[in-house]
């Protein structure tokens, strides 16, 4: 190697220069247009996921059974006819047990006529024989641990900073994974997209201050919303923990679900 | 330079082989993955900002209020002051952008019986009556206001 600059050496240093120069906007604009092909265009920011921490609760003692969540939520995310639900009430009749039997607690019977969302037929046992009876709203419950976020093979679902577990639309391939993997059936297939679909928590309305439709919409305040990071004056969702003795669904798998029950019976789990 | 060529040439060919692919990879990666992939996680970080950006069909009390102040002053003073106005007279986004007569549901009549029918099932603090021997009239809005429930008309 000698030491000594050629003219033919020092014009290939500056034009190799100029083009990885050159290059670098060049790089941009294609990735760009490769960009613009392949990847949709981000709606415009103004709201800071790092700033909130979205909870539902559900205080199952002050639920009636009407069906006004399912219906708004049905309503509200344009969810397809059918029975498809990303949110939904179970109705639980517990009957009286056999006399003689020495149970404690007679036959379970759970329905969920089209998701609650037009009431609930007669009884399935005559009124005498029931023990207890009640509903329960059901809902994505926003696991900490989701086995939905961690089957999913493209990155589609994920736990967003603020508390809501969403979905990509635009990189979920439909696969089904998920929706087998979720142990609380929160999750559906939705024919027309072609992605799976499941409770957003109203991303939509909650980013823009308003409540997720269904607890919006009910009657009764058996559906509590807040945000634990900005909490109001008297903040519903603060004064439900403080009330309650609160449980969350089927603890055992691990799930550690964000969305905690109050007045829920063991049959529910 | 010189020496690094001088490698055995089976060599020299698995490492070009190897640094070509890696660099198609390198290439691939830097245009298909989204700018905003990885902005909080392992996703694409827009796709916040996108699921956040649809309209919502339920306007939501507070907007009711708005131009509807009167009967939700007098909605809040009484029993019914939980209940959402968008419950009975259905979704309200359309009319709030738009007032008109024909686009929000005037009636809410429907909704009465979904709450109060009678069913062993609903905890007992909720007024239920049985359809049948409480009324066989046409019109729960005859005897009762569902403003202010336990006002006379």
């Amino acid at each position: 190697m000698s030491n000594q600059l050629s003219r033919r050496s020092v014009l290939g240093k500056v034009g190799a220069a100029l083009a990885a120069v050159m290059s670098v906007p060049a790089a941009k604009a294609a990735k760009a247009v490769v960009q613009k092909v392949f990847v949709t265009a981000g709606a415009p920011k103004g709201y800071d996921p790092f700033q909130h921490k979205w909870r539902m609760a559900i205080d199952a003692n002050r639920c009636i059974g009407c069906g006004l969540c399912a219906e708004a939520c049905k309503t509200e995310n344009l969810v397809p006819a059918g029975p498809y639900f990303r949110t939904w009430i179970e109705r639980y009749v517990i009957s009286r047990p056999k006399p003689g039997s020495g149970e404690a607690r007679g036959e379970v019977f759970v329905d969920c006529p089209n998701g609650g969302m037009h009431g609930f037929p007669e009884l399935p046992v005559p009124k005498e024989d029931v023990l207890h009876s009640f509903f329960v709203p059901k809902l994505c419950n926003l696991c900490e641990h989701s086995p939905c976020v961690q089957v999913c093979p493209v990155g589609a679902t994920f736990d967003a900073p603020d508390g809501a577990v969403l979905i990509d639309p635009h990189y979920c391939i439909g696969c089904g994974f998920c929706i087998q993997a979720c142990p609380y059936g929160c999750r559906f297939f939705n024919h027309a997209t072609r992605t799976a679909e499941k409770c957003s928590l109203c991303y939509h309305r909650i980013t823009r201050g308003l409540k997720p439709a269904c607890a919006e919409v009910c009657p009764t305040q058996a559906r509590i919303f807040g945000d634990l990071k900005n909490p109001v004056p008297d903040d519903p969702l603060q004064q439900f923990y403080q009330n309650n003795r609160v449980q969350s669904l089927k603890p055992h798998l691990g799930t550690d679900p964000r969305v905690l029950y109050a007045g829920i019976d063991k049959e529910v789990m | 330079m010189r020496r690094l060529l001088h490698m055995p040439p089976q060599i020299f060919r698995i490492l070009l082989l190897v640094v070509g692919v890696v660099t198609a990879y390198l290439i691939a990666r830097y245009f298909l993955t989204p700018a905003s992939f990885g902005e909080y996680g392992w996703y694409r970080g827009e796709a916040l900002a996108e699921l956040a950006a649809r309209a919502p069909i339920y306007a939501g009390k507070k907007q009711c209020e708005e131009c509807h102040s009167d009967i939700y002053q007098k909605l809040i003073k009484h029993e019914h002051k939980t209940l959402s106005c968008e419950g009975c007279h259905g979704p309200g986004q359309a009319h709030t952008d738009n007032p008109r007569k024909d686009n929000i549901d005037k009636s809410g009549f429907s909704a009465c019986l979904r709450c109060h029918e009678a069913s062993p099932s609903r905890p007992k603090f909720q007024k239920q009556i049985t359809i049948k021997s409480h009324y066989t009239g046409s019109k729960c809005t005859e005897c009762h206001v569902p403003h202010s429930p336990l006002e006379v008309p």
